[in-house]
């Protein structure tokens, strides 16, 4: 099996930093090499296509992650890291790099619930698969990936004061499972992966794709898809500089049988626009963040939240909520840089809270979009420049959950033993006891700019479907409607939000997808 | 402030504007510190503005020119539109008519006292408008997550990560995992 070292010096894959106008040939082109494009870049090429990847971001590897957030943030994250919603209420973390998300993603890998494919069979006419289908395709995945429940012994203190405090409140709580082989525990999945362990697409399908002869050309910006009737003929695009900042003034082009654009939630749509797709509105429509807030927990004992799997436990206790929306509850890490943009205040009081590192435990309530009419996600369109822009206009439904949740995230902070509790509020609503829970919250503000919100997820822009004029993918092979050469692979196509960290839900459908149309050549 | 003040203020500043206060906006910056650099997105104005909300914004052991170059740096990353957006937000911030208007200064931001220039960034903090209060945040955020990044001030906090290098990573040859791929 191939080494990455290998991979980067193979002829085959091509730093569009240094290089000249590229004029590329193959049977399916693949944008981006994230969750979605990697998987199906590996399917296609291992089923004898001639397959070419074109990545906007770095070819970075293991000796590139520092664990610094200077070195990797800028570099890893969407326009470094600084992406948001339009009116500025949300920071979008969205990864940018060949393995794309996969390479900073905290590795929690669930299956898409089946009550979840269930609702986009029966409210959003995703009659094209089943459940079951997917499930071979999660097996495989599973096990290329090497995907395992944590034991509950090695939570660290982050997560163990999460799952010790929902199950003291007599809600349920479980160990993740996670996509890592001998994990040495350094805590910087976020920041891309030090030592190999996590299975991020990088260590894994790019490589098989590229031993199965892909062609993957980084530093390489899709501008437009040029259409002719209803078949797109090739894709233009820019190559960028060695940061992947500036386009170097060089072009490329590929022609293709077919091209595939898994660019993730706000880019494949972003893509679409600028090609002149917009299908009335459709592309774009309905882009779902699983939308965040914080809760900060002071404890007597060490929580060194920045040791150990940054993510390992979680509860779905308030998934399901009726007419309400519902929400799970994880952990998440403590890197100093994402950590001083997310407190509250500033000068002495920011430092003070800052200080408090060793002893604080920062939980979060992921807010599951999508399934309330009145809850209907954001829209991505295009700036002047062709760049995305998310508009994503937090209703006041959501306002009422996260309220509702932050009360839940302070009761199992002091259940697990807290001895005060913040809100990320600024300044910070704070809590020294559970009796002062509903009154605190009760007080406090939710609106723009006075909590931070946050979204890690980004889902759909691009909803499959069989009703054409209500989606912008057919659910059967995530083939366009009208574009008879177009997929959509990746999580854009999700009808609503999923209720658990996405990247397996990728996996999973990319494969199967990905599958149906290397049988279709 | 309350509605009452806010309207006061705004009354206040209209006719200020009327009598040609307009002038009150070109009352210059004050300088805070060159740059060591040449700048790839912010303007000689939004960089000294910037320095001077670094230094309430960042702890005191941090380097305010320094973190304005890195805020410079990390904006280069972000669209145009941003980029541009960035600039005016630091101009708006920095006048001293809006200030006049909103928070009853007079003078632009970089001229205040320590302890004025913290009462203005608690002013847009818990400003009614919202463009304030995202714009307060916009600032502070992108000037701590750099701040942040610098291990200057990672003792100061009890952060101690490991070293760079501590770690080899593995070769991931998947044979030696025992996965059949």
């Amino acid at each position: 099996m191939t080494k990455l070292a290998v991979v980067r010096e193979n002829p085959h894959v091509i730093d569009g930093s240094a290089s000249g106008d590229l004029d590329l040939k193959c049977d399916v082109c693949v944008v981006g090499t994230g969750a979605g494009g990697a998987v199906t870049a590996s399917v296609l090429a291992e089923a004898g296509l001639d397959v070419v990847m074109i990545e906007e971001g770095g070819y970075w590897s293991a000796a590139d992650f520092t664990m610094r957030e200077k070195d990797t943030t800028p570099r890893l994250y969407q326009e470094g890291g600084t992406r948001a919603t339009k009116d500025l209420a949300m920071t979008i973390l969205q990864g940018r790099a060949v393995g794309g998300g996969t390479v900073v993603n905290w590795t929690t890998c669930f299956r898409t619930p089946e009550d979840v494919v269930q609702t986009w069979h029966d409210e959003h006419d995703v009659k094209g698969f089943a459940y079951a289908d997917l499930v071979p395709h999660y097996e495989a995945i599973e096990k290329r990936l090497v995907v395992a429940k944590v034991d509950e012994s090695t939570l660290n203190q982050n997560n163990r004061k999460l799952f010790d405090g929902c199950k003291k409140m007599g809600w349920a709580a479980d160990t993740l499972r996670r996509n890592v082989y001998a994990c040495m525990q350094t805590g910087f999945c976020g920041l891309g992966c030090p030592v190999n362990a996590k299975r991020s697409m990088l260590v894994t399908l790019i490589p098989d794709a590229i031993d199965a002869g892909a062609r993957l050309v980084f530093h390489a910006r899709a501008d437009r898809f040029v259409t002719l009737g209803n078949a797109v003929t090739k894709l233009e695009g820019s190559l960028l500089d060695s940061e992947g900042i500036a386009p170097t003034r060089k072009k490329f082009t590929v022609t293709a049988k077919r091209f595939v654009t898994s660019g993730g939630a706000i880019n494949s749509p972003a893509l679409l626009l600028r090609s002149g797709i917009a299908d009335d509105g459709r592309v774009g429509a309905r882009t779902f963040l699983h939308p965040v807030i914080g809760s900060a927990a002071i404890y007597d004992e060490d929580i060194i939240p920045y040791r150990g799997a940054p993510q390992s436990a979680a509860s779905h206790h308030f998934a399901h909520r009726g007419g309400d929306v519902g929400f799970f509850l994880e952990a998440v890490p403590w890197y100093p840089s994402l950590t001083a943009g997310a407190a509250p205040t500033f000068g002495a009081e920011h430092l003070a809270f800052m200080k408090r590192v060793d002893k604080t435990a920062t939980h979060i309530a992921i807010a599951i979009d999508g399934f309330h009419d009145d809850v209907p996600g954001g829209r991505v369109t295009l700036r002047e420049s062709g760049a995305p822009l998310v508009d994503y206009p937090i209703p006041q439904r959501l306002w009422d959950a996260f309220r509702f949740a932050q009360k839940r995230l302070a009761e199992a902070q002091f259940a697990g033993g807290a001895k005060e509790v913040a809100t990320l509020h600024d300044p910070p609503s704070r809590m020294k006891s559970p009796a002062d829970i509903d009154r605190v919250i009760d007080a406090a503000s939710y609106d723009v700019g006075r909590v931070p919100v946050f979204t890690a997820h980004q889902m759909g822009g691009c909803a499959m479907g069989d009703d054409a004029s209500r989606s912008v993918v057919r659910s059967e092979d995530l083939r366009h409607h009208r574009l008879e050469n177009l997929y959509v692979i990746d999580g854009s196509v999700f009808p609503t939000s999923l209720g658990v960290n996405p990247q397996e839900s990728i996996y999973g459908l990319s494969r199967l997808m990905a599958t149906r149309l290397a049988a279709r050549r | 402030m309350n509605r009452r003040t806010f309207l006061k203020r705004g009354l206040a500043g209209g006719a200020v504007l009327l009598l040609g206060g307009g002038g009150l906006a070109l009352i210059p910056t004050k300088e805070q510190g060159a740059p060591t650099r040449a700048l790839a997105v912010l303007g000689a104005r939004s960089f000294q503005v910037l320095v001077a909300i670094a230094k309430r914004v960042a702890p005191p052991s941090a380097d305010a020119v320094k973190i304005s170059e890195g805020v410079d740096s990390l904006l280069r990353r972000a669209p145009v539109e941003v980029q541009r957006d960035f600039n005016k937000l630091l101009g708006l911030f920095e006048n001293a008519l809006p200030g006049l208007l909103f928070d009853g200064r007079v003078l632009p931001f970089t001229r205040l006292s320590p302890e004025s220039q913290d009462a203005v960034l608690a002013h847009w903090r818990d400003s009614r408008l919202t463009i304030r209060r995202t714009g307060y945040h916009a600032l502070r955020r992108i000037c701590l997550a750099v701040a942040y990044a610098d291990e200057s001030l990672w003792p100061a906090v009890g952060y101690s990560p490991p070293p760079v290098g501590a770690f080899t990573p593995m070769a991931y040859d998947d044979s030696k995992m025992g996965v059949s791929s």
